[in-house]
């Protein structure tokens, strides 16, 4: 390994709820705002939907893309598209095409793919109609934001993606690191987009009886991680991405470096569907810590997996107890889903964005509406009540799946 | 009738390309080549979808790959007529 080039974060792109650019979206997770509201949805052939839910609400598909662009696309590669190429120019890097990259690729994430296109043409077919849309193949594919992203910005090398439930996007980051280590790739494109919320995946959630209720007013506070009165998750749509580039090429064109994308563990709990283990994610985050040559005693903030179910919240905790010992209450953990909820496929992604921008403004987020620490889930220090301005070395952002995949991805300062 | 019935559809073509790829409807003549006005074979799927649907036909499964506007229209006129194609 010691002969491997390092890799870089040089660029970092969103579609967030709050509509806004990358430091509103940061400040306001610095600031413990919630995006998560009261989401209803109705038509002439199903029943209404009304939970907390996250949105993007105010993103604009065609102004984004263009209009044909946006057309060949289901919403999930629409969000995937976009916060790529606003990654891509995050990092500097020109649109023209003057020399072939073959070397660069794209690694996505989806839990989901195109359900939205396929809820569709379900949805035509109830009305009457024998016939769907004929672009519902290549909308719905679950490669298709890939293709997009390597299509748009002329990336020769792979396009892979990894479907791996809540943590897609962090395999898909993870994925890329071997390649740009080893020199088969200089740049890759890494992230996910998930648009989860029809009607058949809202109410398959529902019916696990693990999603958050709320109104109109008390949905802003529905998804209380680690908190005594937690009652679960809260589905978002979403999208992330970020530009990992080998150092060396970052630094010869002179590019900004966010942070060093050091290490990478994932494991298998080889235990249960939906049950977390303990010993898988401890793995995990051991494994990743150790990829990127560091101990745990130079993790200063993990951004948690933390989806305020009442099994999985103590578990992680345990967990990263036990990859810290005694060091534990000084490990400042957060988890932000509290804020932008779980977007499933891309929460991986989005979370790593947050954990990145914490190293380069040495500021970490709050867990927001943790007044009332589950005794369960103590024994780190949650941060609460506002942000954390510190010395943060490196960082961890762990991502539990369903299926029992673990990825936790580590990251350090870059300066 | 067919005349009409042919004005119409490239009505309905140019009105489409215009809505979808912003192009010109002057641009939009039986001459014209389809390649040119950017229709490739997604567009070209989406085109035969919509004339199905508001033409209420079914158009066959082995249609030949039309050049221009006018071969594409011919087709349509074709398939409306009930001669198939």
């Amino acid at each position: 390994m010691t002969s491997a080039r390092r890799v870089a974060v040089t660029g970092l792109g969103l579609v967030n709820p709050f509509g806004g650019d990358l430091p509103d979206f940061f400040g306001r997770m610095l600031r413990g705002e919630s995006a998560i509201r009261l989401y209803t949805r109705e038509d002439d052939v199903l029943r209404p939907l009304s939970v907390p839910a996250v949105r993007c609400a105010n993103f604009d598909a065609e102004a984004a893309l263009g209009r044909s662009l946006a057309y060949t696309m289901d919403r999930y590669s629409q969000l995937g598209t976009a916060a790529a190429l606003s990654a891509w120019r995050d990092a500097g890097l020109p649109r023209t095409q003057e020399a072939p990259r073959n070397d660069w690729g794209v690694s996505w994430g989806t839990a989901l793919g195109g359900t939205l296109t396929f809820e569709s043409g379900y949805i035509e077919m109830l009305r009457g109609r024998e016939r769907v849309p004929p672009l519902s193949v290549v909308l719905g594919m679950s490669n298709a934001a890939a293709s997009h992203i390597s299509i748009q910005l002329g990336l020769g090398a792979s396009s892979a993606t990894y479907s791996v439930a809540c943590a897609s996007s962090a395999v898909a980051i993870g994925e890329a690191l071997p390649k740009i280590r080893s020199g088969e790739a200089t740049l890759m494109v890494v992230g996910g987009s998930e648009a989860p919320l029809s009607y058949g995946v809202v109410r398959a959630w529902e019916a696990m009886r693990i999603l958050a209720l709320g109104d109109e007013a008390s949905s802003v506070r529905a998804c209380r991680p680690f908190s005594s009165d937690r009652q679960g998750l809260v589905l978002g749509e979403g999208a992330g991405a970020m530009i990992l580039e080998d150092w060396d090429h970052a630094v010869r064109r002179g590019a900004r470096i966010y942070a060093e994308f050091a290490g990478c563990g994932s494991t298998s709990d080889h235990d249960h569907l939906v049950r977390p283990n303990v010993d898988g994610q401890t793995r995990a985050m051991r494994m990743a810590i150790r990829d990127g040559g560091m101990t745990p005693d130079e993790i200063d903030y993990i951004n948690a997996h933390g989806t305020a179910t009442r099994e999985g919240d103590p578990i992680e905790i345990a967990a990263i107890r036990g990859v810290f010992g005694s060091r534990s209450p000084a490990v400042a953990v957060s988890a932000t889903k509290s804020m932008h909820a779980h977007m499933l496929g891309a929460t991986g992604v989005v979370e790593a964005i947050i954990t990145v921008l914490s190293l380069a403004s040495q500021e970490a987020p709050p867990t927001a509406h943790l007044d009332d620490l589950d005794g369960e889930c103590a024994g780190v220090r949650h941060i609460t009540g506002g942000s954390l301005r510190g010395s943060l070395r490196a960082a961890l952002s762990n991502s539990f799946a369903f299926g029992g995949s673990n990825t936790v991805l580590a990251f350090r300062a870059a300066h | 009738m067919n005349s009409a019935m042919k004005k119409d559809n490239l009505t309905v073509l140019s009105e489409f390309l215009h809505k979808r790829e912003n192009i010109d409807p002057a641009r939009v003549t039986p001459e014209a080549s389809l390649e040119e006005l950017k229709v490739d074979s997604l567009l070209l799927l989406e085109l035969l979808f919509e004339f199905e649907d508001r033409l209420g036909v079914k158009m066959p499964q082995d249609i030949p790959r039309p050049k221009t506007v006018g071969d594409l229209l011919g087709i349509v006129d074709k398939v409306t007529a009930g001669n198939g194609v």
